[in-house]
């Protein structure tokens, strides 16, 4: 590459720059796989924006000098998620402060993501038991009572693994706060109320680390030990904190709570205490309160509740009908709490009229939670309500007050990565999806379509009663691939007793019984105006009277959208719901609506259908065309896109299947979701007719 | 008839360990003692099987015990006609077998087997207590010593694996769950021969991974995983190896579930 090339590549975009022609020489100065790597890049970020693009290589010269290949990727991407998350000017914002990049870059060799370990520390701290916490992220590693925040790139050591012990030292000690009553309701008020942000909380939070410390050490010693070996970077700094430990010993007595290290906190209060472990983290007592606030009642009602629904269930039993009454009539409370504690786990049980109560895992939880908040119950919690409703873990997941808005409004808008194939990475968080349910359509084209394929609804139904009959290992059959031998017998036994003998002497070894769930996604996009539409419409109203037939679990959602930010899935038929007049008449009402944003949906629908348990998940995605969308989503991108969310789906254990009535589809179709996935319908109208069969042969 | 001798052959000896959970015991024997059948539930390896074994033992009796599998036919638990020497012999299948000896007969993991072998087990459990021989056109009368045990697990949430109502309600039913952790640390110790502090730390991993049932993992490890575990350990593996093999592996293939169950042996030992 020449500078001529240079010269036409970056013409345009340093046109704004006032150095341009200094940035131009630097430029060409650079080794050839440089200069390759600067344009491709330039265009790359030209495709999102040109004024991006203008900043990125002004200053990209600077960056090879600094950076490595790598690193300088690194730095780009960072640039471009600013870009579609926060706008222009956060994008440019990382381009203009390589410095800055280049300083956090020197120390991240080392460094570990949260991304990498989070999958595991969800389910060790899930192991370690108590409220079930959730990992989150935040730059002060904290926990609210019911998530851990953890930041999400930790570098402070200088070895990965060093690091990477860390995070869970620091999961783990967030975990003890919350399991060994840091943040107790009674504990937490008073400290709120006696310590002074600025010069009291930090010795109290030194003096928990040495309680909850011993805590650990305890009942934890593998995982005390781990920690000790990562809390401090040099071995002073170790013997102080263990002589301050040694100073508040009466905290590591079994037994001590955050009441008695508050006890301490005036003794220490004068004094220069020593730097913490390193996993401590921060505290963050206004948001625990926040949760905890509205935490407690809710769970109060629900225990009320539940006690209610337990003891209309366990009150029949009894047998003296006017001793009920007089129990009635006395105030006393039947339900007795029994806790045991070993170690880090925690048993609770409850009693009732002495007798021990079976509690489920969710009533179980509930009152492990509660007595996490509480540390004792009062008597007025045990009162069993009169509310009708059972305790149900949804119904407290939403709607309280004090739940954190995004779980009350995002209840409905999902949030997807897409892929960049220029990039060659995700665009995180990139796609907005919103489910809808159709409206009813118009009787008359139900009707018609059943007038009009009424006898190919009639050989489809045939066809696919045969497939569920023969779809077991058949017994005593005239015919067969393998003798049955029981049949053998009794027909030898008939024979030999003088009876007439069965000529049904073989088994026919077929495939078990069937175990499909299906999700059909059908393009609702513009283009499909017209008899494509009437042709999708009529071959889901065949399809899914056969695959009622067979009963096999199934799904139909259309998807379409308009933009990253408006993307959208229609319900026609959940998984749960039955196959009824209903599903129908919303089959008829599948109308056309803007573009053909494939990947989302895909990865959307996908995870639906990964919840449902079956042995075979197919996704049948019938369509029209190409992926495309307004914006860039349209030839190689929204194809690459596609062709990744399949791969993602395909990875869930389900097989992706397009039927698609483009002709021009075997040159992208193949790429797309691989040669034996696919089938062109070359005639729209014979869609109707080609469905079922495809479907036969998918799933036989 | 071939089972001439075989009630001696299937009488327990020696007595199998048993720690009780609760009033278990006598409620089988009472039930046993009233001709009741019973239903065992509970998950995998908490002790059902060996529970049986003892109770076998504690009643004199002998014990037919059937492994249910999903091919299982009604007539492979009645019995059926062989041809010997050109000759028809009826032979006895083990429940058969079971009520000819008034033996106890334990059905395990009945939910496995076919659906038709309920229509048997009915005639059984009621006050007919008859065992309907269709091939024989016999009704053979049960004798009062015998006794007929069921287990099922109600954990597999599948619909093809529940039981009827018209079936579980023929019986007594007993609950069974992991023991309170003193008395799984007892079992432990007393199965494997491991020091108590060992198995105390052995239980309390056990309960860590209960804690994972439902967000990721579909069992805990049961106390037969426990107590496999400190065999390994008895016989000189390091404990955190033990627990990887006897029970991390036994549990899951999910590699980051497998590092936070490492990583919860690791904690506790």
């Amino acid at each position: 590459m020449n500078r001529a090339d240079l010269d036409r590549v970056a013409g345009v975009l340093l046109a704004r720059l006032p150095r341009a022609a200094d940035v131009i020489s630097d430029i060409a100065a650079m080794e050839r796989e440089g200069r390759e790597f600067v344009c491709h890049w330039t265009e790359v970020i030209a495709l999102s924006s040109e004024e991006l693009a203008a900043h990125f290589i002004a200053s990209a010269p600077q960056a090879f000098r600094t950076l490595d290949e790598r690193a300088v990727e690194d730095w780009i991407i960072e640039a471009m998620d600013a870009f579609d998350r926060h706008g222009l000017g956060a994008g440019i914002e990382v381009f203009d402060a390589l410095p800055v990049f280049a300083a956090r870059r020197a120390g991240t060799q080392a460094s570990c993501t949260l991304e990498s370990v989070a999958g595991f520390l969800r389910y060790f701290v899930r192991g370690l038991g108590g409220r079930a916490l959730t990992i989150a992220r935040d730059p002060l590693a904290h926990t609210d009572s019911e998530r851990i925040f953890l930041p999400p790139t930790l570098a402070v050591a200088d070895a990965h693994d060093i690091n990477a012990r860390l995070y869970k030292a620091t999961a783990v000690y967030l975990w003890a706060q919350n399991r060994y009553g840091t943040w107790q309701q009674r504990a937490l008020e008073t400290a709120l109320r006696v310590l002074d942000a600025i010069t009291t909380w930090p010795v109290f939070r030194k003096l928990e680390a040495v309680r909850l410390g011993a805590c650990l050490a305890r009942d934890l010693p593998g995982l005390a030990r781990d920690m000790a070996s990562v809390g401090f970077a040099h071995a002073e700094e170790a013997a102080a904190w263990a002589h301050f430990s040694a100073e508040a010993a009466s905290l590591t007595e079994p037994g001590a709570t955050a009441h008695d290290s508050l006890a301490l906190v005036e003794r220490f209060a004068t004094r220069t205490l020593p730097e913490e472990p390193r996993y401590t983290g921060g505290m963050r007592p206004d948001k625990v309160r926040e949760v905890l606030m509205a935490r407690v009642p809710r769970e109060k009602a629900a225990l009320q509740r539940a006690l209610g629904a337990l003891e209309r269930e366990l009150a029949p039993r009894d047998e003296d009908v006017e001793a009920d009454a007089s129990v009635a009539a006395e105030p006393a409370n039947r339900f007795t709490l029994e806790e045991s504690v070993d170690g880090a786990n925690r048993d609770v049980g409850l009693q009732y009229d002495g007798e021990q109560v079976p509690l489920d895992a969710d009533l179980q939880a509930l009152l492990a939670s509660i007595m996490q908040d509480l540390g004792e119950l009062g008597d007025d919690y045990l009162e069993p309500g009169t509310g009708d409703a059972p305790y149900s873990g949804d119904a407290e997941a939403g709607g309280t007050p004090g739940t954190a808005p995004a779980e009350v409004t995002g209840g409905h808008v999902h949030v997807y990565p897409e892929w960049d194939y220029t990039r060659e990475r995700f665009r995180e968080a990139f796609c907005a999806l919103t489910e809808h349910t159709v409206p009813d359509g118009s009787d008359e084209f139900m009707i018609a379509t059943e007038t009009k394929y009424r006898g190919l609804a009639k050989s489809i139904r045939r066809v696919f009663e045969a497939i569920l009959s023969e779809a077991q290992r058949q017994r005593r059959q005239p015919h067969g691939d393998e003798l049955d031998l029981d049949a053998l017998v009794d027909a030898h036994v008939d024979f030999v007793q003088g009876h007439e003998m069965s000529d049904r002497l073989y088994t026919h070894l077929h495939k078990a019984g069937r175990d499909v769930a299906v999700m059909f996604m059908v393009d609702m996009s513009g283009s499909t105006k017209g008899w494509v539409n009437d042709a999708e419409r009529e071959a889901m109203l065949l399809l899914a009277e056969a695959v009622e037939t067979l009963g096999d679990a199934f799904a139909i959602y259309g998807f379409s959208g308009r933009t990253n930010k408006r993307c959208e899935v229609y319900r026609v038929k959940t998984f749960d719901e039955p196959y009824s007049l209903a599903v129908r008449r919303r089959i008829s009402g599948m109308s056309p609506k803007a573009y053909t944003r494939m990947g989302v949906a895909i990865r959307h629908l996908g995870a639906l259908l990964a919840a449902v348990p079956a042995r075979t998940r197919l996704l049948v995605t019938l369509s029209d065309g190409k992926p495309e969308d307004y914006g860039s989503y349209r030839g190689r991108y929204g194809i690459e896109d596609t062709r990744h969310a399949l791969l993602e789906v395909r990875r869930a254990g389900i097989h992706p299947f397009c039927i698609t009535i483009d002709r021009e589809a075997p040159a992208y179709l193949p790429h797309m979701v691989g040669t034996a996935n696919y089938t062109v319908v070359d005639e729209v109208q014979k869609l109707p007719y080609k469905v079922a069969d495809i479907y036969r042969r998918l799933t036989t | 008839m071939l089972h001439e001798d075989s009630a001696a052959e299937r009488m327990i000896v020696d007595e199998p360990y048993y720690e009780p959970l609760g009033n278990e015991c006598d409620v089988f024997a009472a039930a046993v003692a009233n001709q009741l059948p019973i239903l065992l539930k509970g998950p995998t390896g908490c002790g059902k099987t060996r529970f049986v074994h003892h109770m076998a033992w504690r009643l004199r009796r002998p014990l037919v015990t059937v492994a249910c599998h999903d091919d299982l036919t009604a007539a492979d638990l009645v019995g059926r006609y062989l041809v010997k020497g050109g000759e028809t012999q009826w032979i006895d299948g083990p429940l058969t077998h079971a009520v000819r000896l008034g033996a106890i007969c334990y059905l395990d993991e009945i939910v496995e087997a076919r659906k038709d072998t309920t229509v048997i087990i009915h005639p059984l459990c009621d006050d007919r207590r008859v065992l309907p021989i269709d091939k024989r056109g016999e009704l053979l009368p049960v004798p009062r010593e015998f006794a007929l045990v069921i287990s099922y697990n109600p954990g597999y949430q599948s619909v093809l694996k529940d039981l009827k109502q018209s079936t579980r309600q023929r019986f007594v039913a007993l609950e069974f769950d992991y023991p309170a952790a003193e008395v799984e640390q007892k079992i432990v110790r007393t199965e494997s021969g491991i020091d108590d502090q060992t198995a105390h730390r052995l239980v309390r991993f056990g309960v860590h991974t209960r804690n994972l049932k439902g967000s990721g993992l579909d069992e805990g490890a049961s106390t037969r995983l426990l107590v496999n575990a400190a065999k390994l350990i008895a016989t000189g593996i390091v404990p955190t190896v033990a627990c990887d093999t006897a029970v991390a592996h036994a549990l899951t293939d999910d590699p980051e579930l497998l590092h936070a169950i490492h990583e919860l042996a690791n904690a506790v030992f």
